[in-house]
């Protein structure tokens, strides 16, 4: 099977760390401020109640946080990968549907100014292309093991 | 009268005397209060109308009548928006007459007459006396004038402000960025206020 050659089981670390790391920070920079700035972030796509709004920017970063740490460190890899992924392809949904209705609103990816132009969709769209690749790797891998 | 013009003249013995008077005149509220809100606004912006006419008489209401917050308001005008700069330099070299606000409610509240027809200063004569429109006409030219608008975009470019309007809440070493305030977010800006105030 391919996913058992070596320069594979390195690309598929390379990928755990680069997206574990990009979660935890982003978990980070969201943790550190009061949720309200990113519940302000959220409420500006205009797709939740403001009820809906306060939950997920009260769990949402600690989602984040427990992928990262999971991502980087191995464990749960199919779950955490297919989560990562699931996650990234509604945040880019949100973002491509806000950009294609000229939406000047930040992202809320990463905390701060962000606003959502080609350069954010391009970035988010790279993470979930190497957020399938990693969630394939894992089970492809699973399935040779099993 | 607008309410905020109301609540800005009911307030203005409180502005701190070591203050420039353009910088008192932009200010509502007690400088000792807790929480300071700089408010970067554009006068041709709709949002910041909305956020002028609606918003800002709540915020000034809950949060600066009770002496929990005091308001600093920055020019920001876009270059997307070929009349606000004069707008800007208008109301500015109006607060030296101590106009600020009543230049400002009546510019928000015509926005889209002059924002149209680029009639800015015949919308700000209209609440100046003969003796101020000559004051403020000339002063708006006025080179310091035209530098204090400039310094407060540069403040505001420096400090990466997304869109207008936007404001920066504040409480010593706290400071956070709330783009596009509005009637509908207010339940989160006022969470955020609450909780500096703790």
């Amino acid at each position: 099977m391919v996913f058992s050659s070596k320069p594979l089981r390195w690309l598929e670390l390379i990928l755990r760390i680069a997206l574990g790391g990009i979660f935890t920070y982003a978990a980070w920079v969201k943790l550190r401020d009061p949720w309200e700035l990113y519940a302000l972030a959220i409420n500006s796509y205009e797709v939740l109640p403001l009820w809906a709004v306060e939950i997920v920017a009260r769990t949402l970063p600690w989602l984040e946080l427990a992928i990262g740490v999971g991502l980087i460190a191995g464990i749960w890899l199919r779950i955490s990968a297919t989560v990562t992924s699931l996650l990234l392809m509604v945040f880019f949904a949100l973002m491509v549907r806000a950009f294609a209705k000229g939406m000047q609103i930040n992202c809320g990816c990463f905390g701060g100014a962000d606003i959502i132009s080609k350069w954010t969709l391009l970035r988010d769209g790279s993470m979930l292309a190497g957020s399938l690749l990693l969630t394939s790797m894992a089970f492809a891998r699973q399935r040779k093991t099993t | 009268m607008k309410p905020s013009a109301i609540a800005l003249a009911a307030l203005l013995p409180c502005l701190a005397a070591s203050l420039g008077e353009v910088d008192k005149a932009k200010t509502f509220g007690n400088p000792g209060a807790p929480v300071r809100i700089e408010l970067f606004s554009d006068f041709q912006c709709p949002g910041c109308k909305a956020f002028h006419e609606v918003l800002l008489p709540v915020i000034i209401r809950d949060y600066v009548v009770p002496g929990k917050a005091y308001i600093f308001n920055h020019e920001f005008p876009l270059a997307m928006h070929p009349h606000s700069r004069e707008a800007a330099n208008l109301a500015t070299a109006a607060a030296t007459v101590g106009k600020y606000s009543q230049v400002a409610d009546v510019l928000f509240l015509n926005q889209a007459s002059w924002g149209t027809n680029g009639k800015v200063w015949e919308t700000v004569a209209t609440v100046l006396t003969p003796a101020e429109q000559k004051k403020v006409q000339a002063l708006a030219k006025d080179p310091a004038i035209l530098a204090q608008v400039q310094q407060e975009v540069d403040s505001g470019q420096a400090q990466r402000i997304p869109q207008t309007p936007t404001i920066i809440v504040s409480r010593g070493a706290k400071r956070y960025s709330f783009p596009g305030p509005d009637q509908n977010n207010y339940p989160l800006l006022r969470s955020l206020i609450d909780g500096l105030l703790k």
